[in-house]
């Protein structure tokens, strides 16, 4: 989230698009509540089906699931023809105005793509060569800029002729909503265009769980700047994320591409040295150029004294990819289930069930030599050898299970969707012998250990020398001052002053220093465990904080807990004021420039230098990660500056209306034993016309390993289903409450029929599509059953970050 | 005392069904392994209140003219002001509380059943051990008697994420449901309206109801049992006239007789 | 059985003659055996002062004893009926009412209470007043078999509003039981007229001249006691 759950009060029309927030994050709808309560709050609501979110919604606009992209461009097209774009918003602080490259040709030109489409093997599918997708640079090599937006390559006029193509009609015909239901999401929506309106737009894995995924979170991002929404209250991109602490793990590096804190994983080939890595990585403007200081913190962190300038503070020790694709989940299991990969640790996760083509991804699991799994209950992953119709003697995988403790038999931080780092303390013991992740882990380094330092091999060093000193019964808190950041010797500002003596847990990640002064393990939580003043002069770790003072009344509460980074609550706050320093509107007022004190104040922690003044050079740049200050209405992702439609792999659709290229052709297929029952197959629509998605429901946790074992929420949700619309059941024959069988490319699994009014079919391009709707909660363990809704799903994900398209494939469906 | 009364804005309601959980919680009621679920083509389970779910969501879908809702309703005791359980109840099992609280003391409870078969909603439910020898105990929402009783609000109140649940004193409740129902009005609610302020003594759940109640499913006009007033009122009285009558007439008959009659002048 | 009694001083010769069968007895037994307890297990939800007995573990004892006893009060004619159809058949035939009735209706407070036992019409096996408790009895069981077994077995299954009306029923049913048994009791157990009805009860046989001026119709045969019931009336008129 740009912003945060009670900032949802703060705006006036909510855009849930992708997202089932009040069945997945029940507790959005405080807020929403209040929003529609307090300022008389409009709430739109973009789904292919009618949620229990859309129930509260007062606009409901259903489209095909996949087709976020025209949604949100015939939007981009609407906001620019009717010229309701926050002008002055966009013209100072996004890109707009600066003018590309003529080399850059877009898909309106190119049929589908952009400019440098390399196709490698003829198959449709490739890579880019972005080298056209850049700005025309000045005498200085800043970014050329034309204020006017008249210059035919300024991003403006790129985008706008790349939108022009989706009209209300076009995008109406493939979406399947009415165009009177479009234009009245458009026009309210665009409302908050106003000075002294703001909107939030609210997603979920209902836009990223695409091919197209993370296109789609472009559109949302370049039309809350467009509409001057983002860094107001009120305002925002919001990622509602999926789990109680994805958040929180996301921070630390648990993606394949990144280490704590956002950084790049190192690679093999690009980054020989930390003086490679510096160099390649680190931008020349923008707050990332801070970034060897959080590198070196880090490997401080990890090696303590074992890190130092003369080993490149242990660089060496940390292992670097060949490229971060080859381990993505997908990867894994398509190595794994090529027999490459022998072990598997897993930490509350349940593949057997979760996983795309979960049935191929069982079969991987029997590959493996050996699988440990830390768990609450025997979920399917710990049992996938006795799954229905597998023989138990005919897997050889050896497989532990060691009993975790739940999050609340531990003690320690959760992070929201909203950043904020919350303590917690642990409510009860776990039972039997579950212990902690982190302590079992914690067993397991001790005994590694030992072992290495009984036997060390050829290259034992990063495991023996490692910065491990967290007691045999680990030290939550140890972790925490850890990843906060401390000095490991005193460090001084230019002046000579002390600003913080050896071992001091510090204060900000400003502190933070390449030469091995301190240690940080997550450099974004820089001081979130140092004391801080509860706004009643108690001082204690800042995110065991829960101070309720809310100065400015937009719900900041600076006192509660910490939000990362810096116990900002709404990041890019600089747009919240005008150019000159002035809040855009005394309702929405957030930060502002205080001519007297020469300093930035307000009701937030400034997402800005606090002392630059809007006159300043770069004063006026208000994005401050980003090299030129500026949001990027153009900006580059592997599949294009732009976002563009494709339809998903599975598509009902036979041609792309926008161009011809019906996919997206940056993503990677699979052909893993293409034509066997579970291999990486594609479906059509002669065996499978009818579009799926698959969901969560209030009542179940993921994949069920916290949920399905237990009584009253098994009672609520007691198995499997299929939601469809009357006139598909109809059609077929199916009764509500009957059993049916769901089929598709990769195989069958039985449900009941849940037949419904909130399921209608979709006229697209006069074709009437059918949709259907599964949750994917549910498996053969537990108290409440049912088949795996992933046996059905695509082994295909997102262009850039390779997340699975669970969200539209195509299925047929039979009465049983 | 106030009379205290829940508010349930089902404008808010999204059926997260975090009440019912809460209840269960709280109150230490079994779930599926009590009530064996299925799904039979809908989300709402358990299908029906019983003894081991006080409160439950009601999932309703309708076309109105205003477009296609989905109705929630969250069911359970109205706490009725003239509580027909309450005069049935021959074990004073169920009592009501001087706040209007009605409240169950199972151990009072000999498993009659007469609540369950008076109320006018058909909300309290008999735990039945056997049909045959009548074990049963009488069950329903006392309002989380323990927590009130202590100032706290009722469990299902205290966890409800869209707030949609309010406590407090009846007349205040009632006060904020015609506001929220003036609120909808401007929002385009036509039928918008709050259910139970006057019916039946006045309820202690009041409802704000986007539509119709019979919409919902309650009746628009619930009534205090004619049988229980008829029962309790006339015939219990009259009738322990009629038998002391009896009594006391066969005695001064006796009286009588034992006068006029000379026992040797028998036979 | 001695056929003596001895009263104020003197003895007297009592000639016994059968009144009931013992299948008849036991049937009245029985059915008195079971209605009592019955009751006394209904009364505890109706009365406030034994409401105590009605809460709870005892409550729940209360019905439980109502329900084995039911099935007895219910058993019973059932089970006369199958084994003795003609012989019930007969019973209820007894206890029909005819024009004679009407003389012991306007005759029987000056009987019963003022103890004008002279005034009485000639009377079958059955005299008017036991013909009413036992149609009574008959309409009473099944008022009480039909309501109670609907609330017995019927909920949930029958309408509340038809369980309601069974609840009410069997209350209204239980108040007029009642009512006639305590006459019945004080009748045959208190009233000095009716010293013989007891003993027949018990033990099947009643003395002749109580059955010659309480039961004449029976005794002497419908004519003969008409004939003496006029001539008694002739002379007491004179």
């Amino acid at each position: 989230m740009t912003n945060t759950w009670v900032d949802l009060k703060n705006a006036d029309v909510i855009l849930v698009d992708g997202s089932n927030c009040a069945e997945n994050h029940p507790a959005s709808m405080t807020w929403i509540n209040k929003a529609k309560d307090d300022r008389g709050a409009k709430l739109i609501v973009v789904d292919p089906r009618f949620t229990r979110t859309a129930s509260q919604a007062d606009l409901y606009v259903a489209i095909r699931s996949g087709t976020d992209i025209p949604f949100f461009g015939g939007m981009i097209k609407y906001l620019i023809d009717k010229q309701l774009i926050q002008k002055e918003y966009v013209l100072h602080y996004t890109n707009a105005a600066n003018v590309i490259d003529p080399g850059f040709k877009g898909p309106a030109d190119l049929d589908g793509l952009f400019s440098g489409f390399v196709d490698d093997d003829g198959d449709g599918f490739g890579k880019y060569d972005q080298s056209t997708w850049k700005y025309q640079l000045d005498d200085k090599g800043n970014p050329l800029r034309d204020e006017t937006l008249k210059n035919p390559l300024c991003v403006f006029q790129v985008m706008k002729r790349h939108y022009a193509r989706y009209t209300l009609k076009t995008v109406s015909g493939i979406t399947g909503c009415p165009p009177d239901k479009l234009e009245a999401a458009y026009k309210l929506f665009a409302s908050t265009g106003a000075r002294n309106k703001s909107g939030t737009i609210l997603y979920a894995m209902g836009q990223t769980q695409h091919t197209v995924g993370s296109q789609n979170v472009r559109c949302m991002a370049m039309i809350q700047l467009l509409l001057g929404n983002m860094g107001v209250p009120g305002g925002g991109v919001n990622a509602l994320r999926g789990e109680s602490n994805v958040q929180g793990s996301t921070d630390q590096g648990i993606l394949a591409h990144l280490v704590p804190g956002y950084i790049g994983i190192p690679r093999a080939g690009d980054h020989p040295t930390l003086a490679a890595y510096n160099e390649k990585e680190t931008p020349k403007t923008g707050y990332w150029s801070n970034k060897p200081k959080f590198m070196v913190s880090l490997l401080k962190a990890w090696w303590g004294d074992h890190a130092t300038a003369e080993n490149q503070f242990a660089y060496d020790y940390l292992p670097k990819v060949e490229s971060p694709a080859n381990h993505y989940w997908m990867s894994l299991f398509e190595d794994m289930y090529a027999g490459k990969i022998q072990g598997l640790w897993l930490m509350g996760q349940n593949p057997a069930v979760s996983g795309p083509n979960s049935r191929m991804e069982r079969e991987a699991l029997k590959k493996l030599k050996w699988m440990v799994v830390q768990e609450l209950f025997d979920t399917e992953t710990c049992s996938f050898w006795r799954a229905p119709g597998v023989k138990p003697a005919d897997v050889k995988t050896e497989v532990f299970i060691l009993p975790a403790a739940d999050a609340m038999e531990k003690e320690g931080s959760i992070v929201t969707s909203g950043r904020l780092i919350q303590w917690r303390s642990k409510v009860a013991d776990a039972p039997g012998m579950a212990l902690p992740d982190h302590q079992i882990l914690n067993l397991i380094y001790l005994k590694l250990k030992a072992l290495y330092a009984a036997a060390p091999g050829p290259f034992a060093d990063p495991i023996v020398h490692l910065n491990w000193d967290y007691g045999k019964e680990l030290s939550v808190e140890k972790v925490a001052q850890e990843l906060n950041g401390y000095a490991t010797a005193a460090i001084k500002d230019p002046q000579g002053n002390i600003l913080a003596s050896k071992g001091d847990t510090l204060k900000s990640f400003a502190l933070l220093q390449a030469d091995g002064t301190t240690a940080c393990g997550c450099w974004i939580y820089g001081g979130y465990f140092a004391p801080a003043d509860d706004g009643t002069g108690k001082m204690m770790p800042a995110t065991k904080r829960r101070g309720q003072k809310d100065p400015g009344g937009l719900g900041m509460y600076p006192f509660w807990a910490f939000a990362w980074p810096a116990n900002r609550r709404i990041i890019y706050n600089r747009c919240s004021a005008d150019p000159n320093g002035k809040p855009w509107s005394e309702d929405k007022k957030l930060i502002w420039w205080d001519e007297t004190q020469k300093k930035w104040v307000g009701y937030d922690v400034p997402d800005f230098a606090v002392t630059k003044a809007p006159s300043d050079p770069g004063g006026k740049d208000p994005f401050i990660m980003r090299v030129d200050g500026r949001g990027g209405l153009f900006a580059s992702l592997n599949e294009g500056p732009l976002p563009e439609h494709y339809e998903p792999l599975e598509t009902p659709v036979a041609k792309n209306p926008f161009s011809s290229r019906l996919h997206n052709p940056a993503i990677k297929i699979w052909k893993t034993d293409q034509g066997k029952s579970i291999g990486d197959n594609v479906g059509k629509t002669d065996k499978f016309p009818i579009v799926a998605t698959t969901y969560r429901v209030v009542e179940h946790w993921q994949a069920g390993g916290m949920s399905r074992w237990l009584d009253w929420l098994t009672e609520c949700q007691p198995e499997m289903f299929v939601e469809m619309s009357k006139e598909l059941a109809t059609e077929r024959g199916i009764g509500n409450g009957d059993r049916v069988r769901i089929s598709s490319a990769r195989g069958e699994i039985t449900a009941v029929a849940v037949v419904t009014a909130r399921f209608k079919p979709f006229n697209v391009e006069g074709k009437t599509v059918h949709q259907v709707g599964m949750p994917w909660h549910f498996g053969w363990g537990g108290l409440a059953t049912g088949d795996v809704a992933n046996d059905l799903t695509p082994h295909v994900g997102d262009a850039n970050t390779m997340i699975p398209e669970y969200k539209a494939f195509l299925v047929n469906i039979k009465k049983a | 005392m106030a009379r205290k009364a829940m508010l349930i804005d089902e404008s808010k309601c999204t059926a997260c069904r975090g009440c019912q959980v809460a209840c269960k919680q709280w109150n230490e009621l079994t779930g599926w392994e009590y009530s064996k679920t299925v799904n039979t083509g809908s989300y709402e389970n358990p299908p029906r209140l019983t003894p081991q779910t006080w409160t439950r969501i009601k999932f309703t879908e309708y076309d109105s003219r205003q477009g296609f809702r989905w109705l929630f309703l969250k069911e359970g005791c109205m706490h009725c002001g003239e509580a027909a359980c309450v005069d049935v109840c021959p074990t004073k099992a169920l009592k009501k509380q001087a706040d209007g609280r009605v409240t169950v003391e199972p151990d009072l409870c000999n498993g009659c059943g007469y609540c369950s078969q008076f109320c006018p909603f058909g909300i309290p439910k008999l735990e039945v051990a056997s049909v045959i020898t009548g074990q049963a105990k009488a069950s329903k929402c006392t309002f989380c008697q323990d927590r009130t009783d202590n100032g706290l609000s009722p469990s299902c109140v205290k966890t409800c994420p869209a707030q949609a649940l309010f406590w407090g004193d009846r007349d205040k409740m009632i006060a904020a449901g015609k506001k929220r129902v003036e609120t909808l009005k401007t929002r385009g609610f036509a039928a918008v309206n709050l259910y139970g302020e006057e019916v039946v003594g006045g309820l202690g759940r009041l409802y704000v109801l986007i539509e119709k109640p019979e919409t919902y499913g309650l009746p628009a006009d619930p009534q205090y049992p004619a049988m229980a007033m008829m029962w309790q009122n006339v015939i219990q009285p009259l009738g322990k006239i009629a038998i002391g009558g009896t009594v006391l007439g066969t005695f001064v008959a006796w009286l009588i007789i034992r006068r006029n009659i000379k026992m040797e002048e028998v036979e | 059985m001695n056929g003596q009694g001895e009263e104020a001083g003197h003895i007297f010769q009592i000639r016994w003659i059968p009144k009931y069968t013992f299948v008849e007895r036991l049937l009245h037994w029985i059915h008195t055996a079971s209605f009592i307890p019955l009751v006394a297990t209904g009364l505890v939800l109706y009365l406030d002062t034994l409401k105590p007995l009605a809460q709870g573990d005892a409550g729940q004892w209360m019905r439980l004893v109502h329900r084995l006893i039911a099935v007895l009060f219910i058993a019973e004619p059932l089970v006369y009926g199958i084994l003795q159809p003609r012989r019930l058949w007969l019973h209820i035939k007894e206890f029909s009412f005819e024009k004679d009735d009407l003389g012991w209706l306007k005759n029987a407070f000056s009987y019963y209470v003022r103890g004008k036992h002279d005034a009485m019409p000639p009377q079958g096996r059955f005299n008017t007043g036991e013909k009413i408790n036992g149609m009574a009895m008959i309409v009473t069981w099944i008022l009480f078999v039909v309501s109670g077994l609907i609330m017995w077995f019927g909920k949930g299954l029958v309408s509340a509003e038809l369980f309601r009306w069974m609840v009410v029923v069997h209350d209204l049913t239980t108040i007029a039981a009642l009512c006639m048994f305590i006459v019945h009791f004080y009748l045959a157990v208190a009233h000095p007229l009716m010293w013989a009805a007891l003993v027949s009860m018990r033990f099947g046989v009643t003395s002749a001249t109580y059955a010659a001026e309480h039961h004449a119709k029976w005794y002497y045969g419908p004519k003969r006691a008409m004939e003496l019931y006029e001539a008694k009336k002739r002379n007491d008129s004179h």
